[in-house]
C-alpha cells in the first residue's frame, strides 16, 4: 500500500503540473479559440492511453479522452519507436473522433531510459486547411473537405525539427502565423511537462510513482461507484431531437438514450441514435463517450478532478456507424454540435430519480459564430470568433443562471464587445438578455443573450445553430424556455433566417441578430411567490403579460404594483 | 521637516488589529495588538493606540490598512448602487463573461451583481474603438436615466460607457448631468477608475468602487476626524493593493484600490527587508489562521499584476486595478484535516477559523486542524501560546487526531499528525512554486521570508521542499503587515489602452499619452504630500506578438523614441522566452496598453533596519528549556530559546525551537540559525 501522505503529495503535484502546462498554452496562444474560448485540454497520458492527470478548467467534453491519440501513436510507432526530443502531432479523427481543428501535440517522457508517459496538449487551431475556417463550414460533405489529416507524425525527431513536414503543413493552411504560434506554445507546454515529470520521478522513483497513480485511479473509482450506488437501480429513458444535420434542413434527428443503473455501474446506451449523416453533425465514437462521461461526472463527482479511474463504473453502448460513432469519410466539422442536447437528454432520463440534483434543460447549443474577411483599414485578413451565452435550467432550489455557455463549455468566455471592435472592423450594436426567454416555474430558467452584429465594412459570417426548434424543456411542472434563433436584416429591408450561414456576406448597413435560448423552468409557476414574479418584472426578466399568462400574477404595467384580487382569481383558475 | 518623528502603522485584519510604530530619531519600535471591532472599526484602532501608549500629537505619519473595502463586498453591505451604460448594453454586467468555472456543477450560481438589473439605465450615445463619436450623447436620455435612479433611492452611481477608455467625453458629460440632477450621490466614472478596454471588467471595477465608495469615504473621514481631535496633525495615508500608499483624500475617491491593503503590506516589507539584508530576491510567505499567501520579490520589487477576482477566480467580482501578485491557498492554522469517502487524507480548504478554532483551543472545535497537529508534534508549547495568554489542550488535540485520522488510516497519532503537517506543507509549497518555479524563477536563488502567526512554524519544511537555501524570520512576524506599511512608498498606477503595431507606431502619439498620465500623477502626488523631487515616474508597455491575447509588461527606458521602443521589443522577446520557454523574434509585436507608475518616497518610512531595535541588551544565548519534538526523522530532544535571549551573530544548530510572543519558529535537524544584527533570524536550510 502506498503511504497516504506521499499519495496526496503526488496527487496535488500531478494536477498542478498539468495546470502549469495549460497556463503556458493559454498565455501564449495565437488564437481566440484557445485564449478566450478555452478550447483546449492538457493531460499526462501513460503509454496504454490512460489519463494520469488532466488540467482543471478547459472544455468539459475533453474529459479523459487524450488517451486515444497516444494509443494511436503507439500502434504506429511501437513502444520502442520514440526517443527523447520527439514531438508528435495528431488530429486524426479515426483516433480522436473529433474535428480536424483539434490538434494534439505530445512528447515522450523517459525516466532512466524507460518510456513512462506523454505530456499532451490538444488545442483548437483556427485553420487546418480544407474548405472551412473558424468553427467549420456547414457545406462540408466528407472529411477531405475539412482539412489536412495528420496521424501521429513526428514534427521533431530527437529534438530536430522535420522542416519538410512543417513546410507542408504551413503551405496548406490559411493562418500559418496563428497555427504555428499555437504549435510553439503546445511544444513549450510539453517540454515543461517533461521537466516537471522528470523532477517528480527522480524524487519518488518509478515504483512509488506507479503505485501512487494506480491508487489515485482506484480512489476515484471508489468514490464514483459509491455515487452510482446511491442512484436507484432501473432503466431510464428519454428522448429529444436535433434540428437537422446542417444539410437536410427540414429533417429532424431523433435522439433517444437509455440509462441503466445497476448496483455501482451505470450504462449509457446510444444504440438508437440515428445512423451517420451526410451533413457535418457527426462525430467519431469519442463524441458519444464524451457526452456520456460529462453527464456521468455531473451526477457523480461534479467537483472532483478529472482522471481515468472515476470513469470505470461507466459503460457506453455505441454501435459503429451512428451519428456519434461515424466512420470515415463522414464529415465531422460540427462534431460537438449535438453534445449539449445529448447530455441534457441523458440528464432528463435521470431527472425523476434525482430530482434534487438535475436542473431543467439549458439552451442546448454551442453557440459559436465566426466573422471574417479582409480588414480594409489594416490591410490584412481577420477572423473573429465569439461564443455567446444562453440560459441554464432552473435548479431544484433556485433560478437558472442567465447568459452562460453550454454544459459542454465550462470555462469558455464570450468575446468582449470592446475587444471585437478594437481588433476587427466590426460593430456590435447590442449584447443583452432576452426578456421572457427563461422557462416559467417555481424556479425560473435563466435568460438567453442576444447579440447584434454589424460591420464597418463588408465581412463574411458563419453560424451553425442547433436547438432552434426544440425548446429547452422544463421539469416537474416548469415551462419550456425560448429556443435559439438568428435572423439577418438585409439592406432591402427583408429579414431572413441566419441559423446556418456559410460565408454569408454582410454589407455595411446589414445586421445579424443571434439569440440564445433560455433555460427551462422547474416546478409549477403558479407556486412562484408573487413578490418574486414582481421582482422579475421590475428587473425586466419577465414581461407583464407573461407574469399574467404563465405565472398568474397581475401586475400594473406602469407602477409594477400587484393587483391582489386579480392575481387570486388568475391563480385559482388552475 | 516636521518636529514630530513618529510613524504609526495600523493594520486591521480579520481577527486582530495590529499597530507598529517607529520613531525616526530613536529608532524605537513599539507594537500592540487588539481585537478587531467589527461594529466600529475605528474603536479597535483607538484601542490599539491606547495599548501602545503612543502619543498622536508626536506622530507625523499615520499609515493605515483596513479590510473595510473587501468586507463590504464580501458581506454585501455596500451602498444601493446604480449603473449607467450605453444603449443596447444594459446586461453586460449581468452576463459577465459567460463562463462556468465549476464546469460539471449543474447547480452553480454566478456572483450576484452589486448593481442590480433594475438599477441599470441606458443612455443614447456611442463611440467606436478609435474614440470617434458615432452617436452623440443625448443629454435628455442621461437626465431621464439619472432621475430614474435618484427616484429609486440610489446612494452611488457608476457610469460605464463603451470605449470611454479611449475617449471619456461622454462620461464627463454624464458627470455634469449627475452634478445637477443627483447632488450628494457618490459617483464613479469608468475612465477615472480604470482606463483600459474590456467592458465587463471595467464595469465590475467601477461598480465595486461605487458600491464601497460611500461607506469607505465615511470611514476614512470619521477616522481622520477622530485622529485630528486626538491631536494628530500629520499625514494620513492609506495602504493600496498595488503595494503603495495614498492620501486619505485620494482613498475616498478610489476606495477600490484598498481591497487587498493588508496582505500586500507584508509583501512590501519582505522585499525591503531582503534589500536591507543584501538578499534582494525573496519569496514572502505569510500563514495565518485560514490561508497561506505567497508572493515573489525580485531585486526588491514585488510583482504587480493587473487585477484579480474578489471572492474567487472566475466566480467573484473582477477588480482589474494593479495588485501585488499573491497566490493564496486554503491552508492555515485552523485548516481541518479529514478523510474523504475513498480513504484519502485531506487538509483544508475548510477551516475552523478563530471560532470555534482548533480542537486544542477548547472552544468547541471537534475537527483536528494543522494547529492541533503541530501541538501533538511538540512544535507548539501548550503553555506558551500567545505568550502564555492561552493554554492549549494537548489531550483533546491527540484525541481528535486519533479518532478522526489515525485510527481510520491505521496510523499512530504521531504519524497522523506528521502526515497532516506534511500535506499542508505540500499544499503551501505548491503556492510558493506557483509564484516562483511556475513563472520561470529558480527558487534556489531566493530566500523565504516567513510571517504570520504560523509562517515560521512551517517555513523550513517548505524551503527544503523547494530547495530554497535560506529562510528569514523578521521581527514581529505576527504583525508583519503593519510593519510592512512602515516601509511603503506612495504609489499610483496609470494605464491607457492604445492598440498599435510597435514597429510602425508614432513615438509622438505614445509620448503625448505618457505625458497625459504624468500630469495626472503629478497632481495626485501633490495631494499625497509628496515632494516632486522625491517622486520617480516609470513607463512601461504591455506588448504581445500579433495574434496573441495575453500581454507581458516591459519597461520603456528613457524618452519615447524609435531606439527605446526597439529596446522594449528586445526585452519583450527575452521575457517571453524566460517565462514561457519560447519566443518569436521575427514576428510583429503589438502595443496594447501604456502604463505609468508614479512612486514617491515618504519621509516617515523606515529606511534603515539597523535602527529598528536595540539588540545590545543583555542576552545570554542560553535556552530556556527543552522538549521532545517530532520530525520526519523521529522524536528528538530540542532546546527551546526565547527569541529575545538570542545573541547577535551566534549560531544555533537545529533541531531547535525559537519562541516569541505571537509566533514559534521550528528549526529542523541540520538547519543553522543566526540572529542578524538588524534583528531578523536567518536560517540556512540543510539539504
Amino acid at each position: 500500500m502506498v503511504n497516504p501522505i506521499t499519495l496526496e503529495v503526488v496527487r496535488n503535484a500531478l494536477v498542478a503540473h498539468a495546470d502549469e502546462m495549460a497556463t503556458v498554452l493559454c498565455r501564449t496562444a495565437y488564437n481566440m479559440m484557445i485564449f478566450e474560448v478555452r478550447d483546449y485540454c492538457v493531460g499526462i497520458v501513460d503509454p496504454d492511453g490512460n489519463i494520469v492527470a488532466q488540467n482543471t478548467g478547459g472544455l468539459p467534453i475533453f474529459l479523459a479522452d487524450l488517451g486515444a491519440a497516444v494509443k494511436g501513436a503507439i500502434d504506429i510507432h511501437g513502444r520502442d519507436g520514440f526517443e527523447p526530443g520527439d514531438v508528435l502531432i495528431s488530429n486524426d479523427p479515426r483516433l480522436c473522433g473529433q474535428h480536424l481543428n483539434n490538434v494534439v501535440v505530445f512528447t515522450p517522457f523517459f525516466h532512466e531510459g524507460e518510456l513512462i508517459a506523454f505530456p499532451a496538449l490538444r488545442a483548437h487551431w483556427v485553420d487546418v486547411g480544407g474548405g472551412s475556417r473558424g468553427f467549420g463550414s456547414t457545406q462540408s460533405r466528407e472529411l477531405f473537405d475539412e482539412g489536412l489529416q495528420i496521424c501521429a507524425v513526428k514534427a521533431y525527431r530527437a529534438g530536430k525539427p522535420n522542416e519538410d513536414l512543417l513546410r507542408l503543413i504551413r503551405d496548406n493552411i490559411r493562418f500559418p502565423e496563428s497555427s504555428f504560434g499555437d504549435l510553439r506554445a503546445q511544444i513549450a507546454g510539453c517540454r515543461l511537462g517533461e521537466r516537471r515529470l522528470g523532477e517528480l520521478w527522480k524524487r519518488y522513483g518509478a515504483i512509488t510513482m506507479r503505485a501512487c497513480i494506480h491508487a489515485i485511479w482506484d480512489q476515484s473509482e471508489k468514490l464514483a461507484r459509491a455515487a452510482v450506488r446511491a442512484i436507484p437501480d432501473g432503466v431510464y429513458e428519454a428522448s429529444s431531437y436535433m434540428d437537422h444535420d446542417f444539410l437536410a434542413l427540414d429533417e429532424t434527428l431523433p435522439i433517444q438514450v437509455r440509462v441503466i443503473v445497476a448496483g455501482d455501474e451505470m450504462t449509457v446506451d446510444f444504440s438508437r441514435l440515428p445512423a451517420q449523416r451526410k451533413g457535418p453533425i457527426n462525430s467519431g465514437e469519442s463524441g458519444a463517450i464524451a457526452a456520456a462521461r460529462v453527464a456521468f461526472k455531473c451526477v457523480t463527482q461534479p467537483n472532483g478532478v478529472v482522471n481515468e479511474g472515476e470513469m470505470r463504473p461507466l459503460k457506453v453502448i455505441i454501435p459503429s456507424g451512428t451519428m456519434l460513432s461515424a466512420v470515415a469519410p463522414a464529415p465531422l466539422t460540427f462534431w460537438s454540435a449535438s453534445l449539449p442536447t445529448v447530455i441534457d437528454t441523458i440528464l432528463k432520463a435521470l431527472a425523476d430519480v434525482l430530482p434534487d440534483r438535475i436542473p431543467a434543460a439549458h439552451k442546448g447549443d454551442m453557440s459559436g459564430i465566426a466573422m471574417y474577411g479582409r480588414d480594409e483599414r489594416r490591410k490584412r485578413p481577420f477572423i473573429c470568433l465569439n461564443i455567446f451565452g444562453g440560459g441554464f435550467g432552473a435548479k431544484p432550489d433556485g433560478d437558472g443562471v442567465s447568459g452562460v455557455v453550454s454544459v459542454c463549455q465550462g470555462g469558455v468566455h464570450n468575446a468582449p464587445v470592446e475587444v471585437q471592435e478594437a481588433y476587427y472592423p466590426l460593430t456590435i450594436e447590442a449584447h443583452r438578455l432576452r426578456i421572457d426567454s427563461g422557462g416559467a416555474g417555481l424556479y425560473r430558467g435563466g435568460l438567453g443573450a442576444e447579440i447584434v452584429v454589424a460591420g464597418e465594412q463588408e465581412f463574411f459570417m458563419d453560424t451553425h445553430l442547433q436547438r432552434t426548434k426544440l425548446a429547452p424543456w422544463g421539469l416537474h411542472g416548469g415551462g419550456d424556455a425560448m429556443p435559439m434563433d438568428a435572423v439577418m436584416e438585409r439592406l432591402d429591408g427583408t429579414t431572413v433566417s441566419a441559423v446556418a450561414l456559410d460565408k454569408q456576406p454582410v454589407l455595411p448597413g446589414e445586421r445579424v441578430i443571434v439569440r440564445a435560448g433560455g433555460g427551462g423552468g422547474y416546478g409549477d409557476p403558479f407556486e412562484r411567490p408573487v413578490e418574486r414574479v414582481q421582482r422579475d418584472v421590475i428587473e425586466g426578466s419577465v414581461s407583464v403579460r407573461t407574469a399574467r399568462e404563465l405565472y398568474g400574477v397581475a401586475i400594473d404595467a406602469a407602477l409594477f404594483t400587484i393587483d391582489e384580487a386579480a392575481t387570486r382569481q388568475l391563480r385559482a383558475r388552475k | 521637516m516636521s518636529e514630530n518623528d513618529l510613524s504609526i502603522a495600523i493594520d486591521i485584519g480579520g481577527t486582530f488589529t495590529d499597530l507598529v510604530s517607529w520613531s525616526r530619531r530613536s529608532g524605537r519600535l513599539s507594537y500592540a495588538k487588539s481585537l478587531t471591532t467589527y461594529d466600529s472599526l475605528s474603536n479597535g484602532v483607538f484601542d490599539c493606540l491606547r495599548f501602545a501608549g503612543v502619543n498622536l500629537s508626536e506622530a507625523a505619519w499615520f499609515l493605515h490598512g483596513s479590510t473595510i473595502a473587501i468586507n463590504t463586498v464580501i458581506q454585501r453591505k455596500g451602498s444601493r448602487t446604480g449603473l449607467i451604460t450605453t444603449r443596447g448594453f444594459r446586461d453586460i454586467y449581468t452576463i459577465a463573461r459567460g463562463d462556468r468555472q465549476e464546469a460539471y456543477n449543474l447547480l452553480f450560481s454566478k456572483a450576484e451583481p452589486l448593481a442590480p438589473r433594475d438599477l441599470t439605465m441606458e443612455v443614447d450615445e456611442r463611440m467606436n474603438a478609435r474614440g470617434e463619436v458615432t452617436r452623440p450623447l443625448d443629454l435628455e436620455s442621461a437626465r431621464i436615466a439619472v432621475r430614474a435612479l435618484v427616484e429609486k433611492g440610489v446612494e452611488a452611481i457608476a457610469v460605464v460607457l463603451l470605449h470611454a477608455y479611449r475617449n471619456p467625453a461622454h462620461e464627463q458629460a454624464v458627470k455634469a448631468v449627475l452634478e445637477v440632477e443627483a447632488p450628494g450621490v457618490y459617483v464613479s466614472l469608468s475612465h477615472e477608475i480604470l482606463r483600459e478596454f474590456r467592458e465587463y471588467e471595467r464595469t465590475s471595477t467601477t461598480v465595486l468602487n461605487a458600491y464601497v465608495g460611500p461607506i469607505v469615504a465615511n470611514y476614512v473621514r470619521e477616522l481622520e476626524n477622530r485622529l485630528k481631535t486626538s491631536g494628530f496633525a500629520g499625514n494620513f495615508l492609506v495602504m493600496q493593493s498595488n503595494g503603495g500608499v495614498m492620501s486619505a483624500s485620494v482613498a475616498r475617491e478610489k476606495p477600490v484600490t484598498m481591497m487587498e491593503s493588508g496582505p500586500v503590506a507584508g509583501v512590501i516589507g519582505a522585499g525591503r527587508l531582503g534589500v536591507a539584508l543584501g538578499i534582494p530576491d525573496v519569496i514572502s510567505f505569510d500563514m495565518g489562521g485560514t490561508t497561506a499567501k505567497a508572493s515573489l520579490i525580485e531585486k526588491g520589487e514585488a510583482r504587480v499584476v493587473s487585477g484579480y477576482h474578489i471572492g474567487g477566480q472566475g466566480q467573484g467580482h473582477p477588480m482589474m486595478l494593479p495588485v501585488v501578485d499573491i497566490v493564496e491557498v486554503g491552508a492555515g492554522g485552523g485548516s481541518i484535516a479529514w478523510i474523504d469517502a475513498a480513504g484519502g487524507l485531506k487538509v483544508g480548504p475548510l477551516s475552523a477559523g478563530s471560532a470555534p478554532g482548533p480542537v486544542c483551543y477548547g472552544a468547541g472545535g471537534v475537527e483536528p486542524t494543522i494547529t492541533d497537529a503541530n501541538l501533538v508534534l511538540g512544535r507548539l508549547d501548550p503553555d506558551h501560546f500567545l505568550g502564555g495568554q492561552m493554554k492549549l489542550d494537548l489531550p483533546a488535540a491527540r484525541g481528535a487526531i486519533e479518532v478522526r485520522i489515525a485510527r481510520p488510516l491505521g496510523l499512530s497519532i504521531e504519524e497522523a499528525a506528521l502526515g497532516i503537517v506534511k500535506i499542508a506543507d505540500t499544499k503551501m509549497s505548491l503556492a510558493v512554486r506557483e509564484v516562483s518555479v511556475a513563472k520561470g524563477h529558480d527558487p534556489r536563488g531566493f530566500a523565504l521570508v516567513a510571517s504570520g502567526g504560523a509562517g515560521p512554524l512551517h517555513a523550513l519544511s517548505i524551503a527544503r521542499e523547494l530547495s530554497l537555501p535560506r529562510v528569514i524570520v523578521p521581527e514581529l512576524p505576527g504583525a508583519f503587515s503593519a510593519f510592512g506599511m512602515l516601509m511603503t512608498d506612495v504609489r499610483h498606477d496609470y494605464v491607457r489602452t492604445l492598440i498599435c503595431d510597435l514597429a510602425s507606431s508614432d513615438p509622438a502619439l505614445l509620448a503625448s499619452c505618457f505625458d497625459d498620465m504624468a500630469a495626472e500623477a503629478a497632481a495626485t502626488l501633490k495631494r499625497d504630500g509628496v515632494n516632486r523631487d522625491n517622486a520617480i515616474l516609470s513607463r512601461a508597455l504591455d506588448l504581445r506578438y500579433l495574434g496573441q491575447e495575453y500581454t507581458l509588461t516591459v519597461p520603456l527606458v528613457g524618452a519615447v523614441s524609435l531606439d527605446s521602443l526597439a529596446k522594449a521589443r528586445q526585452s519583450f522577446d527575452d521575457k517571453h522566452l524566460a517565462q514561457y520557454s519560447h519566443a518569436a523574434y521575427q514576428e510583429p509585436v503589438e502595443v496594447v496598453n501604456l502604463r505609468l507608475v508614479a512612486v514617491g518616497e515618504i519621509e516617515g518610512r523606515v529606511k534603515s533596519f539597523a535602527s529598528v531595535r536595540d539588540l545590545r541588551h543583555i542576552a545570554t544565548g542560553n535556552p530556556k528549556g527543552a522538549r521532545s519534538v517530532i520530525f520526519e526523522q523521529g522524536a528528538m530532544q530540542c532546546p527551546v530559546f526565547d527569541r529575545d535571549n538570542l545573541v547577535v551573530g551566534a549560531t544555533v544548530m537545529g533541531p531547535a525551537i525559537i519562541e516569541e510572543r505571537v509566533s514559534t519558529t521550528v528549526i529542523h535537524p541540520g538547519d543553522c540559525l543566526t540572529l542578524l544584527p538588524m534583528g531578523p533570524l536567518l536560517i540556512e536550510v540543510a539539504e
